[in-house]
């Protein structure tokens, strides 16, 4: 991705660093990874625009620093969430499927990509998702 | 008519089938990918959903991800724009098996034009003149039989060719073999299908085409003829204008009375453009465009007659509001193509932010496009950033108009065509008119030599 669409991608992407109350957030889809860190002068109000900057430029961490994956959607589908349906604050001892996107009824596989505490479910059973859509954020 | 249309499509045409749909009160969905979220045809839409990321493969042709948004969104019907799925009859076919009304002709014609071989012998076998050519040619070998029998110069043309990809001009026999490696290389690596064939060189022809709608109810018409000669070597168009200047009337009456007996013959039906080779009082059948196209603004502009409407109207069952005798061209059209590109590279297509983007206005004046001050020309996809369309009641008039609109325009942050094109309209064979396809590569050639 040129530069220009990681800053677009990375603008999207902040709802949801407002959202679950992270100081940083990271998305990876295939070759290209972003980290989205907020640092507390810019105010941390929802609907403030993030910084974005590569890691080796980012400003003075955090503290206390807590680093959450998002976990997107790679299809554009109808959510179902696995039963029993994970729950905020839920811990995961592994990689596990948390989810399925159903596209023209096929499953897609939602997983969790590791260990870590679930701190955020933006979707509910049955909600329409896109490309890129924030499902789960999981604390590492 | 459609509660509401999903548009398989980015950039100006997205907006242009947007702009239509809610006119006739149809509702809309757009899709996008992550490099195109800023995008005008994204916010002009009632929905919009982020279907892949920048690459064409996960994005807009990423039929489950488009087929699974009009389903969520409720969508009866879809339509395809030019490029991407237009002409891909399995997406029409697919749309379909989930109850969506593909906004195009039938999957069967889209094959069936699809492939240059079929589409040239059911036109002849319509009577519309073809030029001398060949079925399939499975090698060099068979190719030369061929050549030798219609006479060079030739060209090498793939089945699933377009855009003057997988084409090769051959001018001797020693040629061959070199030419028609690469040129099936390129088909395959392209279409992935190497396919070829042989045609007849015609040289220096004029590019006209013509506009066709067909409804469901055995109703056709023609909308006049589009004159798309000014090219580059690349085989592109650049400028095009209705109607086809200095023409012999006869072979324009011709043009006609042939696209609308073809059109009726292969039972077509929606939009679509017959595109000739015309040398002389000579016109021959090149392919059929199973889909609406990029210029087609000049047609509607002489014409008065909304196109994409048209599309929408036919693919919702209903019968043309007007027959051939209703249908009357009023003064001249021209469009130019905005291009990101560099015309003192060879057209090298370029991206980046546009800094600066001021489009004209004024009497006579259409502009459409997707982008403006601050968007960004992501690097996936095609280069046209905007069609500039001037109408004028001489063809003089459309071209004093067209170079005072691309005066006005000021597009900043990657180059572009603008500068070129107004440069093109003091040109006096131009001006003169009735050029052919070889014209603007000859006038490259010229301000080459002249560096």
């Amino acid at each position: 991705m040129t530069e220009d669409l990681i800053a677009a991608r990375a603008r999207a992407l902040a709802g949801a660093l407002a959202e679950c109350g992270f100081a940083r957030l990271r998305v990876r889809d295939g070759e290209t990874e972003i980290e989205l860190r907020r640092t507390p002068r810019n105010g941390a109000g929802a609907g403030s625009v993030p910084t974005f900057a590569p890691a080796e430029a980012a400003a003075p961490a955090v503290a206390p620093e807590r680093r959450a994956d998002l976990v997107t959607s790679d299809v554009v589908g109808v959510v179902r969430l696995l039963r029993p349906a994970v729950t905020e604050g839920q811990e995961l001892d592994g990689d596990r499927e948390l989810a399925y996107v159903e596209t023209l009824g096929i499953r897609n596989p939602v997983r969790s990509r590791g260990a870590g505490r679930v701190s955020s479910v933006f979707v509910t059973e049955g909600q329409p998702v896109e490309y890129g859509q924030p499902l789960f954020a999981i604390e590492r | 008519m459609f509660r509401k249309v999903l548009i398989a499509n980015r950039g100006e045409i997205a907006l242009r089938i947007n702009r239509a749909c809610h006119e006739l009160g149809v509702s809309t969905v757009a899709i996008f990918s992550d490099a195109d979220r800023g995008s005008l045809h994204v916010r002009h839409a009632d929905e919009a959903f982020c279907v892949g990321p920048g690459p064409v493969m996960r994005s807009y042709l990423n039929i489950p991800n488009i087929i699974s948004a009009a389903l969520i969104s409720g969508c009866d019907a879809v339509h395809p724009g030019y490029g991407f799925l237009a002409e891909n009859a399995r997406f029409a076919e697919i749309a379909a098996d989930h109850g969506l009304t593909f906004i195009g002709p039938k999957p069967a014609l889209i094959n069936a034009m699809g492939d240059k071989a079929t589409a040239k012998r059911l036109m002849r076998e319509a009577g519309v003149p073809t030029t001398p050519g060949s079925d399939i040619v499975a090698n060099a070998d068979e190719a030369r039989a061929v050549c030798a029998q219609i006479g060079y110069p030739v060209l090498l043309k793939a089945t699933a060719g377009g855009g003057g990809k997988g084409m090769r001009a051959v001018t001797a026999p020693e040629e061959l073999p070199t030419a028609f490696a690469t040129a099936q290389a390129e088909a395959e690596a392209s279409f992935k299908d190497g396919r070829m064939y042989v045609e007849k060189l015609i040289v220096n022809p004029r590019h006209v085409e013509v506009q066709v709608l067909a409804d469901e109810h055995g109703g056709v018409v023609h909308l006049g003829e589009r004159d798309c000669s000014v090219q580059k070597p690349s085989h592109q168009k650049l400028i095009e204008e209705a109607p086809a200047p200095e023409l012999d009337e006869a072979v324009r009456a011709r043009l006609h009375d042939v696209a609308t007996t073809a059109t009726r013959a292969v039972g077509y039906t929606n939009a679509g453009t017959l595109e000739f080779l015309v040398a002389g009082s000579d016109v021959y059948f090149m392919e059929m465009n199973t889909r609406i196209q990029v210029e087609h603004p000049v047609t509607e502009l002489i014409y008065g007659v909304d196109l994409v409407k048209e599309q929408i109207r036919i693919a919702s069952g209903e019968q043309l509001g007007f027959t051939q005798d209703d249908l009357h061209p009023h003064g001249h059209a021209l469009e130019v193509r905005v291009n990101a590109e560099d015309p003192d590279n060879n057209f090298a297509p370029a991206a980046g932010t546009l800094t600066t983007v001021v489009f004209p206005g004024g009497p006579g004046i259409r502009v459409d496009t997707h982008v403006y001050g601050g968007a960004v020309v992501p690097p996936f996809y095609d280069s046209m950033l905007a069609k500039i369309v001037a109408v004028g009641r001489t063809r003089e008039s459309a071209i004093v108009r067209m170079e005072r609109a691309l005066t006005e325009t000021r597009i900043e942050g990657v180059k572009t065509t603008v500068d070129f094109c107004r440069e093109l309209m003091h040109e006096p064979e131009f001006n003169a008119g009735g050029i052919g396809v070889g014209w603007l590569p000859a006038v490259l050639a010229r301000k080459a030599a002249a560096v």
